[in-house]
């Protein structure tokens, strides 16, 4: 592509209907005219926090920035200290929110009203669109720029890939912020394909509500966690043609029950926020990965890269990758101490040097469970040394520092981290004082996620 | 006031053998948020909470925006919401 090429805002035809507000649908003509009048509302300079639950104002806010040549922070965390980190960090001027935050920068509320007529504007592909996060090793926001030509080039992808006919009603479970629901629900019916559900969906029941009130096809766009309470729950979902899980590995048996129970294919998703997603695979089909395509793999001793277009670096992974022939690959196990929940990533060490560095704290680590790849309800461990104060007190101080997700659960307290002859942690051992009142697998669910 | 209290009895302990809490039941201040600061509770044990209210009430939670930051705002809250589902 040519570095002054430009592709335009939306790639879909003016009446096709692009979202799904409650019963009420928005064609893109409409949503152009929306988008016009709120960039015409927007402050003169960003970058713009935007953390929007409601999709469809997400979109306008991040469609509205872009026209006006505004970079959108995507921050799927919306706990006010990681906003207020993000916004000092990568100088936003202002946010974009549809609920009320205490943040020291203004926020606006995206009001949409039709208003004439909207033009498609032409972006340019190297124009930086979005930046999205990903946890530092110290804990800070670590930022990945999104070009738009990149942006495009993944939604147009996915849509070929997962055959979306262009009525497609997509129901998504992940923030509007996290970089798989960014990409599967504004990205893909922004550019390609399908017409999303705006509002907020996180329970069974609220999946069954929104997908019962949209037009079939059907495509739920969702988690391993949520997939496993939907079927928990026994809520009956209306026909579906497919399913996309992401965020972690679905295990093959709750992939077996989600077909059966809901009769659609479920495809899974391999990516990461610092490429957007690169793969994809029917679970039930074997553990063999098909690249989107465009990408290009290379998997060598040091670790798999992959280049994507629109990126100007290839981006490094952090799982092991081996090629199974017909180019596609098998997933390994993650690379050194990388570990992956709710979607999000952290390193153990990094995670333990923020440990360690709490005042009062002597000596600590984190650890993760054996199962932590199979069972999506995993938790970390931390032993901790740190005498004369609290599990409580030491997960509170964490709870500023460190994403929900990776707050250990438990703290097992000691008077010193148990060590073998040479000096080296004994893991084992922890493991054994972490988990030991554990009974493996008692899943009341018995669909097999928790098992080996 | 008695059926309310001890199912917030009854919850606490169903929330921490879901949860596979560190405290124990009766330590859980029933008045104190269970997200964020308080027990520090956070998506994937909404949705744990869910399901097992679910299997244990025969009633679903939903994401009403509004109504169900209140709803779990703290044990107490999570018990009359379910106690006005069980009687409605």
């Amino acid at each position: 592509m040519p570095a002054d090429a430009t592709l335009p805002l939306t790639g879909r035809a003016l009446g096709e209907v692009i979202f799904r507000r409650g019963a009420t649908p928005v064609t893109a003509a409409r949503f152009l005219a929306e988008v016009a009048a709120l960039a015409a509302r927007l402050p003169d300079e960003g970058p713009v926090l935007n953390f929007c639950a409601d999709r469809y104002l997400a979109l306008v806010g991040f469609a509205a920035a872009l026209s006006r040549g505004q970079v959108t922070l995507l921050s799927a965390d919306r706990s006010a200290p990681r906003l207020a980190d993000i916004a000092r960090l990568h100088g936003a001027r202002y946010a974009l929110s549809d609920t009320d935050a205490a943040l020291p920068l203004p926020v606006l509320r995206p009001a949409v009203e039709p208003a004439g007529d909207g033009a498609n504007p032409a972006i340019p592909a190297a124009a930086i669109a979005a930046i999205a996060f990903t946890s530092g090793s110290t804990g800070e926001p670590r930022p990945h720029a999104k070009p738009w030509g990149a942006l495009v080039a993944g939604a147009r992808a996915a849509a070929e890939r997962f055959a979306v006919a262009p009525g497609t009603s997509i129901v998504g479970t992940i923030p509007a912020q996290h970089m798989y629901g960014f990409e599967t629900t504004l990205m893909l019916p922004l550019v390609a394909a399908g017409a999303a559900h705006a509002g907020p969906v996180f329970y069974p029941s609220d999946i069954q509500e929104a997908l019962a009130a949209l037009p079939a096809p059907r495509l739920l766009v969702t988690t391993p966690l949520q997939l496993r309470a939907l079927l928990g729950a026994g809520v009956p979902l209306p026909p579906l043609a497919g399913i996309v899980s992401a965020t972690a590995p679905l295990a093959e048996s709750l992939a077996a029950a989600a077909e059966e129970t809901f009769g659609a294919p479920v495809l899974e998703i391999y990516g990461a926020t610092e490429a957007g997603s690169v793969a994809s695979r029917r679970t039930l089909d074997g553990e063999a990965w098909d690249p989107y395509p465009g990408m290009r793999f290379t998997i060598a001793e040091a670790g798999a890269e992959v280049a994507v277009p629109g990126l100007a670096l290839p981006v490094p992974l952090a799982d092991t990758l081996e090629w199974c022939g017909e180019g596609r690959f098998r997933l390994l196990g993650r690379r050194g101490d990388m570990v992956k929940l709710a979607g999000k990533r952290a390193s153990l060490a990094g995670l333990t040097r923020i440990l360690t560095t709490i005042e009062g704290v002597e000596d600590g680590l984190f650890l993760a469970p054996d199962d932590i790849d199979r069972n999506p309800r995993a938790r970390l461990a931390a032993a901790v040394v740190a005498p004369g104060r609290s599990a409580e007190e030491i997960v509170a101080t964490l709870r500023d520092k460190v994403e929900p997700a990776f707050l250990p659960r438990p703290v097992v307290l000691l008077d010193a981290l148990p060590r073998d002859a040479l000096g080296k942690v004994n893991r084992a051992r922890i493991v054994e004082l972490a988990w030991r009142r554990r009974e493996p697998a008692t899943d009341a669910l018995h669909i097999g996620d928790a098992e080996p | 006031m008695s059926t309310t209290l001890s199912l917030e009895a009854e919850l606490a302990r169903l929330i921490v053998e879901a949860l596979h809490l560190e405290a124990a039941p009766e330590d859980i201040d029933p008045e104190a948020p269970l997200f964020g600061e308080g027990l520090g509770l956070d998506s994937i044990d909404a949705l744990e909470i869910a399901l097992a209210v679910s299997k244990r009430y025969g009633f679903q939670l939903r994401s009403d925006d509004e109504r169900n930051h209140r709803i779990f705002a703290s044990l107490r809250a999570l018990a009359a919401h379910i106690e006005k589902q069980r009687t409605a």
